[in-house]
């Protein structure tokens, strides 16, 4: 049972450390961010499983974080309004008319650099002025809608 | 003009109305780093600690960590001073020092052990005037092992008591 305790702790904690750290530093998996990733997993595999190495085990913690997504899911789905946004965040605009909105730029910690940059890899996009909306989508990617397309 | 991209709401994803997001996250990682400056400071185990008690006979200073975490191994040291000689030097230990911990080793072996009303008994000996006699358990805790418990220690000569040391030990998942 002790297992189950301990997958459903630390699923709470990988939520709560993925919503404190933000949306943008998760998306973008530079060969850095992918180490960080792979070693955190080790991390709390071992404090999930402890010296338990039995399928039995594995199951229990792999089924446990398995309920726990769908859980959260079914929430978001069912509560939309209420607790999609703190489960899961809402959408950000960050270019409204080809103008930056510095305010929510630097809320999300993002320049306008790394935003041009992002317009030129996603949507082929030279110049932000030329963008129409830019969001900060859910999943940490930025959504860009150029002008002529509107 | 070109129109608001569907289920976006000015209000919301531009303005931020109603949106508590950034606070929170503020609030999120001071929480994360208030949990790292109290894991810095031994709150979670497990630097060791010294307790000494003392008699006109004999010093008794037990040497272990009195926080710890489920899976870790750690060492308590005991050091006798004898003032006087002891003639059958015996540590008599609360239950909590095996309670859901294993005692991988024990150094130098006692020369006898054995229960004194529950509790553990170490035999350890004849220990002449102004000379020491160091014994060391090498532990580990139980994964399933949390909660907190008494680690007392008693020094014994015989059957007089000499020195009691009061400590307790606090586990973490």
């Amino acid at each position: 049972m002790d297992i189950v305790i301990r997958a459903v702790v630390m699923f709470l904690f990988v939520w709560f450390v993925t919503r404190t750290v933000g949306r943008r530093e998760l998306s973008t998996l530079e060969p850095f961010d992918l180490i960080l990733l792979v070693v955190l997993g080790d991390l709390i595999q071992q404090g999930v499983t402890q010296n338990d190495f039995t399928v039995t085990g594995a199951m229990l913690a792999g089924g446990t974080f398995a309920v726990m997504t769908v859980l959260f899911s079914f929430l978001s789905f069912r509560f939309p309004r209420r607790l999609a946004p703190v489960l899961e965040g809402d959408p950000v605009i960050l270019v409204e008319h080809g103008q930056p909105l510095e305010r929510n730029l630097r809320r999300n910690r993002i320049t306008t650099e790394e935003l041009a940059a992002q317009a030129r890899i996603n949507a082929q996009i030279a110049h932000i002025k030329d963008v129409e909306w830019a969001v900060l989508e859910t999943s940490g990617q930025i959504s860009f809608i150029p002008k002529n397309s509107s | 003009m070109a129109d608001v991209p569907d289920q976006l709401v000015l209000k919301v994803a531009r303005d931020r109305e109603g949106r508590r997001d950034v606070i929170a996250r503020r609030i999120g990682l001071s929480a994360l780093l208030v949990f790292l400056a109290l894991a810095a400071f031994n709150v979670f185990g497990q630097r060791p600690s010294t307790t000494t008690a003392e008699s006109e006979a004999a010093k008794l200073e037990v040497y272990a960590p009195e926080r710890v975490r489920g899976g870790l191994y750690y060492e308590a040291r005991f050091r006798i001073d004898a003032v006087r000689e002891l003639e059958n030097a015996t540590l008599v230990l609360d239950p909590g020092w095996a309670e859901g911990i294993t005692i991988n080793t024990i150094v130098p072996s006692p020369l006898g052990e054995a229960s004194r009303d529950g509790r553990l008994a170490f035999e350890l000996g004849r220990v002449p005037a102004g000379q020491k006699h160091v014994f060391f358990l090498h532990l580990q805790v139980n994964p399933t092992n949390v909660g907190h418990r008494s680690q007392d220690v008693q020094l014994y000569d015989g059957d007089t008591l000499l020195a009691t040391v009061d400590r307790s030990i606090t586990i973490f998942p």
